[in-house]
């Protein structure tokens, strides 16, 4: 490993990681909702807010598997170097995923956690171009007063493998990503089929 | 109430809040989860903290995990700032973490209670912790948590309404008048710690983030704001929160939760408020009336 692929992570390690799990706290009880980071590092690749939840989030005890646009000599060396976090090839073992947009049509193999531990599911980050301007449709469910309409650009095949990829308590979590923005989307959330 | 006048200082020797990063990571991730399957017990690694079980470490580790440099705390035991426990926890906090604290609710971001919600109203962005001795509502009737684990699996809680009823049949009314059992958007029983049931209404589409800890048991779970949190009942039994014929002796208040005081030996009795920051309010806002 070169020493030309480190790039900086957090400059406050202690806080920005508190900074950057509130913000994912708040974006998973709020579903729908923007939150926006701090202004944190990036990394060829890796946008600001997705970054920062690598940072705060992954680490020894979580596998993480990459899809194959993130597969780069870059992102492994630096997720290595601040996570320490083991990388996988195979979906079944990760705990956590990053994924693009292309990647969302199939999510088979991520774990779901079984009836006795949910918690046990992969979480899905999800790198967006923009958190808007997709076809909207209304959020509800637990954090969500009535509902959230959201726009979200992903394809309408998403939600249909969101659909079957979901027998609550299992499912998948997802957050969306976007410069410095950011949406969280659980399990717990329904998603009406009328149009916003 | 020093702790509370002078600005906080850092104990640098501690890592900020007092756990280390990899313990955060791990309490975080936890609560993520526990955040998207609301009710659902999560198991984490509790760690050993600087006091016994029994005195909120479970809360506490919460509270590490979420505090923030900007957060302001307070900490309430059984409703009062000013008990051994809130103080003990809130001045660990402004020692490990800087923070600054508070006895006022609305100017809380963080709130760490043992068995009360406080009676003025929360907000939005209001996170509340509490410190759970018995995370498991169906323990005292099955005491395998294989089997309980199993229970929730399957959604099956016929056992707590035979409970419930048995109240009934005994009592002629359900008897359980704190840590009643709730169910969380139509999907877990949850236990809501023990506050008494007169706060379980408070539960309900709250606008605050509930977060519950066990430290000894090792479980933390969650209520993400706006969620339906319902207290177990029967058609013909509803379930009905506590009141009483007296009011607060000191600030009057006949919507609050009063703890009874038995002033002699003859038994004479007195109710006060058990929220001491609502009682103080009440009692500074009718001063200043006059």
């Amino acid at each position: 490993m070169s020493a030309q692929l480190l790039q900086p992570a957090f400059a406050d390690p202690v806080l920005d990681a508190q900074r950057g799990f509130r913000a994912a706290l708040k974006a998973l009880a709020g579903p729908g909702l923007i939150q926006t980071l701090q202004p944190t590092p990036s990394l060829e690749g890796l946008e600001p807010a997705t970054y920062a939840l690598c940072l705060a989030l992954l680490d020894v005890d979580t596998p993480l598997w990459l899809a194959p646009s993130f597969d780069t000599p870059l992102i492994r060396a630096n997720l290595a170097f601040h996570c320490g976090c083991p990388l996988t090839a195979k979906r079944e073992d990760a705990g956590f995923a990053l994924l693009a947009a292309d990647d969302l049509l199939d999510l088979s193999g991520f774990d779901h956690g079984n009836d006795r531990y949910p918690d046990q599911s992969c979480t899905l980050l999800v790198q967006l171009p923009s958190l808007d301007g997709g076809a909207g449709l209304k959020w509800r469910g637990p954090g969500i007063e009535s509902e959230h309409g959201v726009a979200l650009p992903v394809a309408d095949g998403f939600w249909r493998e969101r659909e079957r990829r979901i027998e609550f308590p299992r499912g998948l979590d997802l957050f969306f990503a976007a410069g410095h923005d950011l949406i969280g989307l659980p399990r717990s959330t329904r998603i009406a089929e009328e149009r916003a | 109430m020093n702790d509370l006048t002078q600005a906080p200082v850092r104990d640098a020797a501690y890592n900020f809040a007092y756990l280390d990063e990899q313990t955060k990571r791990m309490i975080r991730r936890a609560l993520l989860k526990a955040v998207a399957v609301p009710g659902y017990q999560v198991p984490f690694g509790g760690r050993e903290m600087p006091l016994p079980y029994g005195w909120g470490t479970g809360g506490m580790q919460l509270t590490a995990a979420i505090l923030g440099d900007d957060d302001v705390l307070k900490v309430i035991d059984q409703g009062a700032d000013d008990t051994t426990n809130a103080v003990s926890i809130r001045r660990f906090f402004a020692r490990t973490a800087g923070v600054e604290t508070t006895e006022s609710t609305p100017d809380a971001t963080v709130i760490q209670t043992r068995h009360r919600i406080p009676e003025t109203p929360l907000h939005a962005d209001q996170i509340m912790v509490y410190q759970v001795p018995i995370p498991e509502p169906l323990r005292f009737i099955e005491p395998s948590e294989t089997e309980t684990r199993t229970m929730h699996a399957l959604n099956d809680y016929g056992v707590m309404h035979v409970k419930l009823y048995e109240d009934i049949a005994t009592f002629g009314h359900i008897a359980t008048a704190y840590a009643y059992p709730v169910m969380v958007d139509e999907r877990y029983v949850m236990d809501p710690s023990p506050i008494p049931k007169f706060d379980n209404p408070k539960l309900d589409m709250s606008p605050a983030l509930m977060l519950f800890g066990a430290g000894r048991e090792k479980r933390l779970y969650a209520v993400p704001p706006f969620t339906r949190v319902t207290s177990l009942d029967f058609e013909d039994h509803p379930f009905e929160a506590q009141k009483w014929e007296e009011c607060c002796a000191i600030c009057g208040s006949r919507e609050s939760f009063l703890d009874e005081l038995i002033l002699d030996d003859a038994g004479t009795q007195s109710f006060v408020c058990s929220d001491t920051y609502y009682c103080a309010q009440r009692v500074s806002q009718q001063e200043q009336g006059q």
